[in-house]
Order: structure tokens, then C-alpha cells, then sequence
């Protein structure tokens, strides 16, 4: 109702209204074009009725007119209120300094921690976060974001690889990746470089030393490759030998292979389930199924319940169900072969440096038994074959 | 009687032109919504009222109104019109 709203902003009053002959009152008062509204008779000659505040005193007249004593019970509507509002200022006050207080207090930096950092680093980056607004009791709105400081940080010190900037609330994490400064090497002791396997020469690449071989020529471990000791023979320099000495080595390698295998695979089919854990016991809250099957991998996803650090004895668990089929796998002779150098290969190579490489493979005997498919492989590799040997 | 002339001539054109009566002739027209609210229009002032009667004198001689119930209150009160809200029990018209 629209005439509703405006007596509520205007502001309203009830009066209590003493006196016989209140309807010729009221009949005095609508024709006067007052308008008055909820009239109710409390006694035999007191009625109560609401009427607008700017009406008031216009009433009081007629009411003296018609001998009618009239009472203000209550205000209502918007200027009443804004009165009430008033006399609490102090409140209301209370209320928005404490808000503001809060506000003001929750831009505060409280925390600032440097993680990862030598303490000579951390020191300069506390100084500098300083002079970027970064510190405790520092304003956080006058602090630059997180990307913005991260690209400063950077850029001021070459030292860093890396900087992480979290902020957290009203606290501030640093990561830092500190680059890796090359170690600074000693002076490094004579020494050779002699073989540590059996070996024909492919290649070397001689830094320092005297090779003593030549390419194709075959080593046996502990034979000098690199000398130590330069010029002349009778009075030696010693030097560190330092190089590398590539050799063709063979391993020999063994490798069977299944021609029929089974194995389980997930078939794509899968449900869900989930439930509350109490203690140890188990309720299902979604995901009822009577779908199950023979062969199955059940996925759990525990979500413990915690307050603060405190755990609950509660969780939640999130079950998927996975299908699994069993496969049967069938291989022909090549397919056999072909697979079981590969494994031989493997198998080779996981002892050997990482620079090793296979260059060749010679079977040098397969075959069949009990639908298991033998190999045995003899592989040429080539690899760094020097090792160390001090000079006593 | 020259009242009795127009009233005649009003209740003529009412019902030539099939206009409703309350119109034309300012006869009160009340609207009650169940036994809760009673809407009267063409009213000309309150004659007494207690929360269980209230008496209301209707315009040009149709004589009085009594509604008898419970808990009457008039929610609104104009020069013509007045919404009463209580329990109705009884309407009465008292022609004078």
C-alpha cells in the first residue's frame, strides 16, 4: 500500500484519545480531511488511533473543541526512528569505529617470512621489502601485488633464480630459489686416466695428459689411457689427467618373453560411492549401486574431518569403483623377438652411464620352450671408459 | 415533492442505461471479504462504535448501519469511505 509508505516516512504517532464522544471526534476529524487510521476502543470512553505526525497539533485543536483529551501512546515511522537512532549515536558510533578498527587492522602485514634464503640474502631482502612497504606493521593496500613484487624482487637481485610471493591474509611468504654458484675447484691432484673395462678404442678427447693409445686399440682395466706425466722422460711433469676415452664394450644380455599373456586392464566402466566415516564405520550416503564386479580396483579419496588441529573422528570417503577386464595377449615369433631385444636393451643400459649408447646387437641364440620365447643377445656399446688413477 | 421527482428520474436513467445504482445515486455500496473485512462506501460519519457495534449513518436518508461482531477496528477512516476489520457477525439496516 502506497498511503502506508507515506505514513511511514512522515512519521506517525498514536495517540490515546479520552473523552465521550469520540466518534463525533472522529467525524470532526475526517471532515477537517485528517486522515486516522487503526481506531480501536481500548475503554468506554478511550479509543486509540494512529494519525500523522504533521496532523498533530490540528487535532489538538479540534480536540479541545470537543473536550476530548488526547495522549501521545507512541511514535513510529522514519523521523521516530531516526530519533531513537540518535539517542544511541554512541553505538552506532562503537559500531562503525570497531568495523573500521577491523578493516584497519586486517590490511595490517603481520608476518613476513623469507624461506629458502642464505641469511645474508634474507637480510637484503627484508631491507629491500622494507622500502617496497613489506614489513610488519606495514599497510598491506600500500604494498604492491604479489606478481608485481615478485618481478621486483627479481630483477633486483641477480642472485635469486626464483622468488615465490604468497600473501596470505595479512601475512607475506617468501620462497626463494637461490642460484647455484659453480664450486670453485681446488687445485685437483695427478692422476691418469687408465680403463675400467675390457675395451677397443672408438674415439678420446684429451683436456690434459699424454694419451698413451691409439684408436682401435684394445684395453684391459687398469691399463693407462691418459698419462699423467708429460715432457720429457727423465724429468716428468705431473699433470692432471683429465679427458674422455670412448670404448666399444660388449655385454651380453638374456630375455625371455611370454607368447601368451594375460593381463588386467581398466575396461572404462566405473561408479561412485560415498560415504561418512564414523570411527570405523561406514555409512553410504550416495552412489548405491548392485552393480559390482568380478575383478574390480577401488580408488579412496579420505577427506578427514579437522577443526583447527583438532581431528575428528569423522570423514568423508569418496570410493570409485573401476572395472577391470583381464586381457590375453598373443605375440608372434617376431613380435616376441622384437619385444625381448627391447627388454635385453633395457636391462643393459640401466647399469651404464647415460652417455653409454648401443650401437650394435647379435643374437647369439633363441629359442622356444614352453611357449616362452629365450633370447640371448650379445650388444656392442660404447661408453667412457676412463677412470681416475692417482699418481703416488 | 421534487426530491421524489429526481430520485424517480435517477432510478430511471440507472435503469435505461444500465449504469449501477451506487453511481447514480450515491446509495452506500459495501464490500465485505468473508466475515473479516467490511468496506462501506457513501458513509456520513461515525454514530458510535465499540470494538463489539459500531453504528454508521449512511448519506441522503438510507438511515443507519449496525454491524455487530468482535474485535472491530476501523483500519481506515475517510469523508466516504471506512474499512472495518474485526470478526462480522451481523449487518442490519435501520431505515429511519
Amino acid at each position: 500500500m502506497n498511503n502506508d509508505k507515506i505514513r511511514k516516512l512522515s512519521g506517525f504517532v498514536t495517540l490515546k484519545v479520552t473523552g465521550s464522544g469520540g466518534e463525533r471526534f472522529i467525524n470532526a476529524l475526517i471532515r477537517e480531511g485528517i486522515s486516522v487510521w487503526n481506531i480501536a476502543r481500548l475503554e468506554k470512553e478511550v479509543l486509540s488511533m494512529q494519525v500523522l505526525v504533521r496532523d498533530h497539533a490540528q487535532i489538538r485543536d479540534v480536540a479541545t473543541e470537543y473536550l476530548i483529551h488526547v495522549e501521545i501512546l507512541d511514535r513510529s515511522g522514519l523521523p521516530a526512528f531516526l530519533q531513537r537512532v540518535k539517542s544511541q549515536w554512541g553505538f552506532i558510533i562503537g559500531i562503525i569505529l570497531g568495523l573500521g578498527l577491523l578493516y584497519f587492522l586486517s590490511n595490517i602485514i603481520w608476518h613476513v617470512e623469507i624461506r629458502g634464503a642464505s641469511p645474508e640474502l634474507e637480510y637484503k631482502l627484508m631491507k629491500q621489502l622494507r622500502e617496497l612497504g613489506v614489513y610488519e606493521g606495514g599497510l598491506k593496500f600500500l604494498v604492491d601485488d604479489p606478481q608485481a613484487l615478485q618481478k621486483t624482487l627479481t630483477s633486483l637481485n641477480e642472485e635469486i633464480t626464483w622468488i615465490g610471493v604468497e600473501n596470505d591474509g595479512t601475512a607475506f611468504f617468501f620462497q626463494v630459489v637461490e642460484k647455484e654458484r659453480p664450486e670453485v675447484e681446488g687445485p685437483e691432484p695427478p692422476r691418469h686416466l687408465v680403463a675400467k673395462k675390457e675395451a677397443v678404442i672408438v674415439d678420446y678427447f684429451v683436456e690434459k695428459g699424454e694419451p698413451v693409445i691409439s684408436i682401435n686399440q684394445f684395453v684391459k682395466p687398469g691399463q693407462i689411457l691418459v698419462s699423467g706425466l708429460i715432457g720429457q722422460e727423465d724429468a716428468p711433469e705431473v699433470v692432471s689427467a683429465k679427458g674422455k676415452v670412448w670404448g666399444k664394450t660388449w655385454y651380453k644380455s638374456e630375455a625371455q618373453v611370454k607368447m601368451k599373456a594375460k593381463t588386467e586392464r581398466l575396461s572404462g566402466n566405473k561408479y561412485e560411492k560415498r560415504f561418512l566415516q564414523i570411527g570405523s564405520l561406514r555409512i553410504p550416503i550416495a552412489g548405491m549401486t548392485f552393480a559390482d564386479y568380478n575383478n574390480k580396483e577401488v580408488n579412496e579419496v579420505i577427506q578427514r574431518l579437522k577443526i583447527l588441529d583438532w581431528q575428528l573422528p569423522l570423514a568423508f570417503v569418496e570410493q570409485t569403483v573401476y572395472e577391470l577386464e583381464t586381457v590375453e595377449l598373443k605375440y608372434t615369433e617376431d613380435e616376441a623377438r622384437k619385444l625381448a631385444i627391447e627388454i635385453a636393451q633395457k636391462d643393459v643400459l640401466k647399469d651404464l652411464s647415460t652417455d653409454a649408447k648401443i650401437v650394435n646387437h647379435k643374437i647369439l641364440h633363441e629359442r622356444m620352450e614352453n611357449d616362452t620365447f629365450k633370447i640371448s643377445i650379445l650388444f656392442d656399446v660404447v661408453e667412457d671408459i676412463a677412470v681416475e688413477q692417482m699418481i703416488r | 415533492m421534487p426530491i421524489s421527482l429526481s430520485r424517480k428520474f435517477q432510478q430511471w436513467v440507472s435503469a435505461k442505461l444500465d449504469l449501477p445504482e451506487d453511481v447514480i445515486m450515491d446509495i452506500p455500496r459495501i464490500t465485505m471479504i468473508g466475515h473479516l473485512h467490511l468496506y462501506i462506501e457513501n458513509h456520513s460519519g461515525l454514530l458510535s462504535f465499540s470494538p463489539e457495534e459500531i453504528r454508521v449513518l449512511l448519506k441522503h436518508n438510507h438511515g443507519q448501519m449496525i454491524i455487530k461482531g468482535k474485535d472491530f477496528v476501523i483500519k481506515t477512516i475517510l469523508p466516504e469511505e471506512l474499512l472495518l476489520e474485526g470478526t462480522i457477525e451481523m449487518v442490519k439496516f435501520i431505515k429511519e
